[in-house]
C-alpha cells in the first residue's frame, strides 16, 4: 500500500511541479518520506547505466542516451540534472506503473557524486561509468580524496565499472573490482611531456605517494602516469581514442570509427570517449556510435553562441570552483587562432548556495591567456578584485577591470569586431546572456 | 635583506592556491626591497632551517597530510629550534595539525605529531565546509576565508582566531580557531589566507623583520587585495546577520 501511495503521490507532484514550474526534487522527496525504501520494491529496467565523476557528467549522459534513442532503445534519464536521490526517485517513479513498473530498455543516471551510495543503497547500477575526480566544488567536497571516499560504498561488486584510465585517481576504483572496462586516449598530438598547469596533482601516486612519472600527459595530470614504486599506472584502454586532431575536429575511436567534433575541446573528447565505451558495453556497433555523435550538438546549454554589436560571442561554461573545467575552456581559446576579446565574469560564486569563497582562482592557468591573438581581456562581476589580484600574478598584461556586467558588455559592443569568449558559470552566465545587447544564436 | 622562505611539499600539500600565501608574501617582501629566496623542500629531502626566515606548509588531503607527516616529523627537533629562535611559521589547512601531540584518523588510527604544541587532533568522515567570518587579537579587521576540516582540535590555549561570527572552529562552530604562539601561526582556513586577508599579511611581514630585528617599514598591500577583502568581509557579515 505504501508502495503505490508513494507512486501515486510522486506522479501527482511531478505532474503539479511541472505546472507550476518547480524542480524534480520534491515529488521524490515526499515519495521518500512515504515509503523510504521504495526504490528496493520497484521493478527496474534491464539496463541502469550510472555516470558520475568531477566534470562531464550531464554531457556524457545526453550522449549516451541520443546515442541509445537512435538505436531505438526506449531510455529514460534525469535531463534535468536532479542527480541526488530524491531527483533519481522522482524519475523512476514518474515512469513506473502503478504496479512498480518501470517502462523501459534503459534507466540512465546521472548521479550526484557525494550522493551516489545513497541513490543506490536499494539498486545498484549494471554499468557505473566514472569521468574523472578533480578538484571541485569546495564548498562542497573539501578535495577529491574525500570524493573519491564517498563513491566507494555506492560500488556494488556485480556492477561494471567503465573508469577513465587516464585519471590517476579515479582509476583506483579497479582496485579490488573485478569488473572493469577501460576508456583512454591515446599518445596525440597535443601532448606535454610532463603535467600542465598552476597545480599538480599527478606529482605523487595517489595509492602510495611515491613520485609519479609520466610517458605523456593530455592536459593538467591526465595522462599516462605510472608510480614508480608501486606499480600503479595507466591501463590498456578497452576503449581508446587512438587519433585525435582537434584542430581539424577528427577524433578516431578504436582506430575505425571517425567522429566528426562539433566542439573542438579535449573536454569534448573525453565525453564521447566515456559515452562510446558505455554504448558498447550496452552492445551498440562502434560505427553506429560515431554517426550519431558526429558533429553532435549538446543541448545543456554549457557553450552558446551570440552576437555582440560587430563581436560574434561564444559563451563557455566553466564551473565555478572548478579549476580544470576552466584550464580546459582557456586552453580552447589559447588554440584558436582569431584575435579576440575574453570575458571572464565571476560575480555569484554558485547558484545553488552562498559563498564568498575564492581560492580555487589561484588553481586556474590563466596564463594561458597569454597569447598574442588575445587581445584584451576584461574582469568582471562581485569578486572582479579577487580576479585582478590573481591576474596580477601572470604573464597577461592586457586586461582590465570593469566592476558592473552590463557596462563590460557596453565597452565591448562600442568597439571592435574581434571574436569574444566570455568564461564564466551557470550561476553569471545570464547576466550577460539576458542583457538586450545580446542577441543569442541557436 | 636576504630572505629564505622554506615552502614544505608545494606539490603534495598544495589544495586550493596554498602556493599562493608563499607568492604574496615573496612579492610584499620584494617590494619592501628585500631579496627573497624561495625554496622547495621536497618529500624525502633535507632540510636546513637553521637560516630561514620563513617556513611555510599548505593544506593537503587527510591521506596527504600523513605522508607530509612521516617525512616532517623526522624534522621535528629543527623546527621547535627554528620555531625557538622566532622564525616566523605558517602552518595553513591541515597541516597546522602536524604541530600538535598526535593525529588521530578516521579510522581511529594515531599518528604522532611534532609535538610543538600541546594539542590533538581527531579526524572524523564527517567534512566541515564553511565560509569564515572571524577575528583575531591580532588586528581589528576581520578574517575572512573558507574553512575545508574534518577533524576536531583539542588543547590549543593561544588560538589564532579569538571568535568567529561563521566557520567551524577548532572544536566546534563558531569557537576559537586555529593556533598562534609566539611567531608560529596556523589556521585550518583553506587557500590563500594571506591574499584574502591583508592584515594577516602584514601580521607575517612584521614577524619576518622582528626576528631580523630590523625596524618594519610600511607594508605595501595593492588596491585589489584590499578591495577584495572589503567585499568578502561585507557579504560574509551580511550573511552573519541574516
Amino acid at each position: 500500500m505504501r508502495k503505490f501511495l508513494a507512486i501515486v503521490v510522486c506522479k501527482l507532484g511531478r505532474f503539479v511541479g511541472k505546472l507550476v514550474g518547480k524542480g524534480s526534487s520534491m515529488p521524490g522527496k515526499f515519495a521518500l518520506k512515504i515509503c523510504p525504501d521504495i526504490l528496493k520494491r520497484v521493478q527496474l529496467p534491464p539496463h541502469i547505466i550510472a555516470v558520475t565523476g568531477s566534470n562531464g557528467k550531464t554531457s556524457t549522459v545526453e550522449m549516451i542516451a541520443t546515442v541509445l534513442r537512435a538505436q531505438g532503445k526506449h531510455v529514460i534519464y534525469n535531463a534535468e540534472g536532479s542527480n541526488q536521490v530524491e531527483g533519481v526517485t522522482t524519475l523512476i517513479l514518474t515512469h513506473a506503473t502503478l504496479g512498480g513498473k518501470v517502462n523501459a530498455d534503459v534507466l540512465l543516471l546521472e548521479s550526484d557524486e557525494r550522493y551516489a551510495a545513497h541513490s543506490f543503497k536499494y539498486f545498484h547500477p549494471t554499468e557505473f561509468v566514472i569521468t574523472n575526480l578533480y578538484r571541485d566544488q569546495l564548498t562542497r567536497n573539501g578535495h577529491p580524496e574525500s570524493v573519491f571516499d564517498a563513491i566507494l560504498p555506492a560500488i556494488h561488486p556485480d556492477t561494471e565499472l567503465i573508469l577513465n584510465g587516464d585519471d590517476p585517481l579515479s582509476s583506483c576504483f579497479a582496485i579490488g573490482h573485478k569488473k572493469v572496462k577501460w576508456f583512454g586516449l591515446n599518445h596525440c598530438a597535443t601532448d606535454t611531456d610532463a603535467p600542465t598547469g598552476v597545480y599538480h596533482d599527478g606529482t605523487y601516486c595517489p595509492v602510495c605517494r611515491a613520485p609519479m612519472e609520466y610517458d605523456y600527459v593530455h592536459y593538467n595530470h591526465i595522462g599516462a602516469y605510472r608510480c614508480t614504486k608501486c606499480g600503479h599506472a595507466r591501463p590498456a584502454p578497452d576503449y581508446a581514442a587512438t587519433d585525435l586532431d582537434l584542430k581539424g575536429g577528427k577524433l578516431v575511436l578504436d582506430g575505425q570509427y571517425t567522429v566528426a567534433l562539433a566542439f573542438r575541446s579535449i573536454y569534448n573528447v573525453y565525453n564521447i570517449l566515456a559515452a562510446y565505451a558505455a554504448c558498447r558495453e550496452c552492445g551498440v556497433e562502434g560505427a553506429a556510435i560515431a554517426d550519431t555523435l558526429s558533429s553532435y550538438i549538446l543541448k545543456n546549454g554549457r557553450m552558446q553562441t551570440f552576437t555582440l554589436g560587430q563581436h560574434h560571442g561564444t559563451l563557455l561554461t566553466s564551473k565555478h570552483e572548478n579549476s580544470i573545467a576552466y584550464d580546459t575552456n582557456l586552453r580552447y581559446i589559447a588554440s584558436t587562432n582569431d584575435d579576440c576579446t575574453v570575458l571572464i565574469i565571476v560575480d555569484a560564486v554558485s547558484r545553488k548556495y552562498f559563498t564568498s569563497e575564492t581560492s580555487w582562482l589561484w588553481d586556474i592557468d590563466f596564463d594561458q591567456l597569454n597569447a598574442p591573438h588575445v587581445k584584451r581581456v576584461i574582469l568582471s562581476g562581485l569578486y572582479r578584485n579577487d580576479l585582478a589580484e590573481r591576474f596580477t600574478f601572470t604573464g597577461v598584461q592586457n586586461w582590465e577591470v570593469i566592476p558592473g556586467i552590463p557596462d563590460a558588455a557596453a565597452a565591448i559592443k562600442a568597439e571592435g569586431s574581434e571574436d569574444l569568449y566570455v568564461v564564466t558559470c551557470f550561476s553569471d552566465r545570464d547576466k550577460l546572456l539576458n542583457l538586450p545587447d545580446v542577441k543569442k544564436e541557436g | 635583506m636576504e630572505i629564505r622562505i622554506l615552502h614544505f611539499y608545494p606539490d603534495l600539500m598544495s589544495l586550493y592556491g596554498s602556493y599562493a600565501n608563499v607568492s604574496i608574501l615573496k612579492r610584499t617582501l620584494e617590494a619592501m626591497g628585500n631579496s627573497v629566496t624561495v625554496e622547495r623542500m621536497e618529500l624525502g629531502g633535507d632540510a636546513d632551517l637553521t637560516h630561514a626566515d620563513f617556513v611555510y606548509m599548505g593544506a593537503g588531503t587527510e591521506r596527504a597530510q600523513k605522508a607530509a607527516l612521516l617525512n616532517f616529523s623526522k624534522l621535528g627537533d629543527a623546527v621547535k629550534a627554528a620555531a625557538d629562535a622566532g622564525v616566523t611559521m605558517l602552518f595553513a589547512g591541515n597541516s597546522m595539525e602536524l604541530l600538535g601531540k598526535t593525529i588521530t584518523d578516521d579510522a581511529g588510527k594515531v599518528y604522532e605529531g611534532l609535538g610543538l604544541a600541546g594539542f590533538a587532533s581527531v579526524q572524523n568522515k564527517k567534512r566541515f565546509v564553511e565560509d569564515v567570518y572571524g577575528h583575531t587579537d591580532l588586528y581589528e579587521d576581520a578574517v575572512v576565508g573558507f574553512i575545508n576540516r574534518c577533524s576536531v582540535i583539542t588543547g590549543v590555549e593561544t588560538p589564532l582566531l579569538t571568535s568567529m561570527d561563521m566557520g567551524h572552529g577548532n572544536e566546534g562552530p563558531c569557537g576559537p580557531e586555529g593556533y598562534h604562539c609566539g611567531s608560529v601561526f596556523a589556521s585550518q582556513l583553506t587557500g590563500p589566507i594571506l591574499v584574502k586577508n591583508p592584515a594577516l599579511l602584514k601580521v607575517m611581514v612584521q614577524a619576518v623583520y622582528r626576528h631580523r630585528d630590523q625596524e618594519c617599514p610600511e607594508i605595501p598591500v595593492d588596491d585589489y587585495m584590499a578591495q577584495g577583502w572589503a567585499i568578502t568581509a561585507e557579504e560574509l557579515k551580511a550573511r552573519c546577520q541574516k
